[in-house]
């Protein structure tokens, strides 16, 4: 690949790619909007309440998408830091004047427009280690650099994770992948994996209520707090092999809390049964897969870094989300990409998606 | 600008190993859940989603021997509101006022209200019903059920018993054949979303209901009418408090009538037949007197025999043979025991007298000396040798038991009065089964009412047997018994139940109640036809008349009034 020619690499965008991601956005919009027409009928009383709301973010999503694809994705180099310092004054800013919602405080509100600064975070994160890595990637090797670059995440994962902890979560999986990926060792990842383990033992076990999660896990019949996965799991044990049919969820009509939110695979599973829920997990490992190939194709590390962080963050998000969903980890909010209902993360996804299609281009 | 490099992707690859690696196994815990979890959450949730709606199935009717139907169903509506399907509620409470005569606050407060499905009214006839349907208002519902009605109201009342608001059996029969006539309620099974809200396009699921099957009891509608009319009309005459007539067939225990005036309305069972009003009176106090008038006095009440008890005594001593047919006794009037003077119905006195004569005259010295012959432990065994000791077996629920002195405490006093059926209490239906025996050639009989069953569509499922009893006397005393008490009604106190042309055996009573002092009677009769194969056998016991008490003067001819009409109609005819 590093012998093609210059003039054949450019202007060859993964189309495969981009018409992935473009599948996964409108089976999303479908749907969410099977999903949500009920929960929307009833609170609002417009079936299309939530779809309406998702198009608008996508179809601004999409245009941010096709605007990074055509831009060289090394101009977004200049803005690392500034993104990764808007996100840190983003974080502050919701921290103090957010908006509450279902016991969080994630948004902030610019007049009818709702944003939510964990989803920027995200990006910014992705661009700023691709950009910080790729300059100290001399030295990788070295414990102090490791700490140093790590003591520049950990700020943000600090303020996200008071909110919105699979966040936080997310954005230290992908600083982990990035710099497994640059760095030409591997034992100094096996210590950080142990250490990680230790610390999350201590972390949950600080916490009465953190191991309360880990029971209703185990038993989630048994608590009042299961009833959310158990009511996810009867969505995805009525499914069967091929579903009840696209619309014929019963489990979204109130009886999964929210369905179009972090559950809403459950409803996938209930109503397109395991051949369809399979398909649409697949779809998410060939997207996976294109980012894997967009990463090994190029030839500078910071675009290949970009691609690899979108891959982690992908990857992390779905795995979670769907480990979550069938009750494989104790419940945490996450949502599904480019189909749980969300304006910011669509628009932020597509972007990044748009950052991907720049560096295949490359 | 740094190269990315063989090493990085290695690195790369290692992660994408690991996410494909993830991902196929989250594939796999998604086949172990939605194949072979699936069953388990599948019920689960359809439990959870579906609400279950009885279809009550038709209760099975109750048939008198001749097929004349006694307890049926009424198809009835329930009418409900379901708030979330209403499109016009204006009209919709318009109609429903004037429909169901309801008042217009009531209505619309249940038709406003934010609630999954409102129940409106229920019981309400088909024919409304059917045209609150015809008006087509979205959100309004009508469900058919069947309610139980009894075409005859208050026609043996106490036996039939009645249904409750789930149409089952409360009191009587109904109660007692429960498990043949309740049937099996059918489900709709709708499915709703987490309110309650049922889904429109999703089919219901049916379990049709199966009706009851049908009785057949050995009452005969015409025996009864009569009965009870014979039974209205001596308590009208006599302003006695109660009258209880039973008409049965002595040879099989099969029960043809069994009244207790005054009766109730079936169809209405809550109201009182007193005609007192409720209203005011607390819960406890209604039920009392709901309870009280439930209640069946020839099954669940005891009273004192008196003399028709000496048919008891009589038998037991010829069966024992300590008297002979032409023992002759003396009466002087009165007799004393120990340091009782126990008097004679007749103040004179009898004077001499045969042990027959002593039966028609219904002379209590002469009993109490025959009394004596059996002594305390001959009288015992033949109590429970003839199972006046234990209950008969009837059909019917809340059977009492007989009130009898322990062996232990009978002197020679308490046996003198038991002698001539006094000091203890017993059931009406356990005198007129223990007489049934007596007669019939010394058989015991179970008084019953169910006969058969069939399926709702006809056919026979079970007949119910009750085998003879024991031989509890001899044939020869049993015909003894016959002869003795055909002349009771022939030449003695019994003779005014005497029917020109049919062989009538009958002894009469007449029994002072507890306490003495308050001078309340129960004059009761029982008699027999025909005496020589008795095929009838009635009794007729009158609580507290008014005026003349005396059992041969005012029961004997209710006797023979009911049996003047049944005997033709049950195909007995006059001899020569």
């Amino acid at each position: 690949m590093d012998e093609l020619p210059e003039k054949d690499r450019k202007g060859r965008m993964d189309y495969t790619l981009l018409l992935i991601v473009l599948g996964l956005v409108f089976i999303g919009l479908v749907i969410l909007y099977s999903t949500s027409a009920y929960n929307g009928e009833v609170k609002f009383h417009d079936a299309f309440y939530y779809l309406k709301k998702q198009v608008f973010a996508t179809i601004l999503g999409l245009a941010v998408m096709f605007l990074t694809a055509n831009v060289d994705y090394h101009f977004w180099q200049k803005f690392a830091v500034a993104g990764y310092l808007a996100a840190l004054a983003l974080s502050v800013a919701v921290l103090l004047f957010g908006d509450e919602y279902n016991g969080s405080r994630r948004w902030l509100s610019f007049g009818p427009f709702s944003f939510q600064p964990s989803e920027f975070s995200k990006v910014a994160l992705i661009l700023f280690l691709a950009w910080l890595v790729s300059r100290n990637v001399e030295k990788i090797g070295q414990m102090r650099t490791l700490c140093k670059i790590m003591f520049w995440i950990l700020p943000v994962v600090a303020l996200v994770g008071t909110s919105n902890l699979s966040t936080a979560i997310i954005i230290l999986g992908i600083g982990v992948v990035l710099i497994f990926v640059a760095s030409p060792k591997y034992g100094q990842f096996l210590a950080m994996g142990a250490a990680g383990v230790a610390f999350l033992g201590v972390f949950l076990a600080m916490e009465s209520y953190r191991l309360e999660r880990l029971a209703i896990w185990r038993n989630p019949e048994q608590y009042e707090k299961g009833y959310q996965t158990l009511q996810g799991l009867y969505a995805i044990g009525s499914g069967g092999l091929f579903g009840r049919g696209l619309g014929n969820s019963v489990q979204k009509l109130g009886f999964v809390p929210e369905a179009q939110n972090d559950m809403i695979f459950s409803i996938i599973c209930e109503e397109l049964g395991l051949v369809g829920a399979s398909f649409i997990v697949l779809l998410f490992l060939l997207l996976i897969w294109r980012f894997f190939l967009a990463a090994t194709r190029c030839r500078d590390l910071f675009g290949a870094l970009l691609a690899s962080g979108a891959m982690a963050h992908i990857m992390i998000q779905v795995i979670l989300n769907i480990a979550v969903v069938t009750n494989t980890i104790p419940n945490t909010g996450i949502t599904l990409p480019f189909v749980s209902y969300g304006g910011t993360s669509v628009v932020f996804l597509l972007a990044e998606m748009g950052l991907v299609l720049s560096v295949s281009n490359c | 600008m740094k190269k990315n490099r063989t090493f990085n992707r290695k690195k790369m690859l290692v992660i994408f190993g690991c996410a494909t690696v993830l991902i196929l196994g989250l594939v796999g815990r998604l086949v172990y859940l939605m194949i072979f979890d699936a069953e388990y959450y599948q019920e689960k949730a359809q439990d959870l989603h579906e609400r279950e709606r009885e279809i009550k199935a038709a209760r099975g009717e109750i048939l008198d021997r001749t097929g004349t139907v006694l307890a049926s169903n009424k198809s009835v509506c329930t009418v409900s509101v379901i708030h979330s399907q209403l499109e016009e509620p204006e009209a919709v409470i318009q109609m429903l006022v004037q429909e169901l005569g309801l008042s217009e606050e009531e209505v619309r407060k249940k038709v406003e209200k934010v609630s999954s499905m409102e129940r409106i009214e229920t019981n309400v006839d088909k024919e409304t019903g059917d045209r609150i349907r015809e008006y087509g208002l979205a959100g309004v519902k009508v469900d058919e059920d069947y309610r139980r009605y009894y075409p005859f109201d208050s026609l043996a009342s106490h036996v039939l018993g009645f249904t409750g608001g789930d149409n089952q059996g409360i009191i009587g029969l109904e109660v007692k054949y429960e498990e043949w006539l309740k049937g099996e309620n059918g489900r709709i099974l709708t499915v709703t979303d987490a309110r309650g809200v049922e889904l429109e396009d999703v089919a219901e699921d049916r379990v049709e209901p199966v009706a009851g099957d049908t009785l057949q009891i050995s009452l005969d509608y015409t025996i009864q009418e009569y009965a009870w009319q014979a039974a209205e009309k001596v308590m009208e005459e006599k302003q006695a408090d109660a009258v209880s007539i039973l008409i049965m067939n002595p040879q099989n225990g099969e029960i043809y009538a069994c009244v207790s005036v005054p009766e109730f309305d079936l169809n209405d069972p809550f109201t009182l037949n007193t005609g007192e009003n409720t209203e005011g009176m607390d819960e406890e106090e209604k039920q009392e007197l709901l309870n009280q008038m439930w209640r069946n006095p020839c099954v669940s009440d005891t009273y004192e025999p008196g003399s028709v008890f000496k048919v008891f005594t009589a038998s037991a001593a010829l069966e024992e043979g300590v008297v002979a047919l032409d023992d002759t006794f003396y009466c002087p009037g009165y007799r004393i025991v120990e340091d009782r003077k126990i008097r004679c119905a007749r103040v004179t006195g009898h004077g001499q007298e045969t042990f027959v004569e002593a039966v028609q005259n219904s002379c209590n010295p002469a009993f109490i000396d025959i009394g004596a012959r059996l002594g305390v432990d001959g009288f015992y065994e033949y109590l429970n040798q003839y199972g006046l000791l234990e209950k008969t077996g009837i059909d019917l629920p809340g059977e009492a038991s007989t009130i009898m002195h322990q062996k232990e405490n009978v002197g020679q006093v308490e046996l003198a009065t038991m002698s001539f059926g006094q000091s203890f209490q017993v059931t009406p239906v356990q005198m007129a089964a223990t007489f049934s025996a007596l007669i019939n050639g010394g058989r015991r009989v179970t008084p019953h009412f169910g006969v058969a069953v069939y399926s709702p569509e006809g056919e026979k499922i079970e007949t119910f047997t009750y085998e003879k009893g024991e031989q509890i006397v001899s044939e020869r005393t049993s015909q003894y018994m016959r002869e003795i008490l055909e002349s009771v009604v022939a030449e003695g106190g019994g003779n005014r139940a005497y029917i020109e042309g049919y062989r009538i055996g009958g002894k009469t009573a007449t029994s002072q109640t507890l306490p003495r002092s308050a001078n309340k009677y129960i004059s009761s009769f029982v008699g027999f036809a025909p005496s020589d194969d008795p095929q009838v056998l009635g009794m007729c016991i009158i609580d507290n008349p008014q005026g003349v008490y005396y059992g041969g003067t005012i029961a004997a001819p209710v006797i023979r009034e009911i049996f003047e009409n049944i005997l033709p109609y049950m195909g007995l005819k006059k001899s020569q």
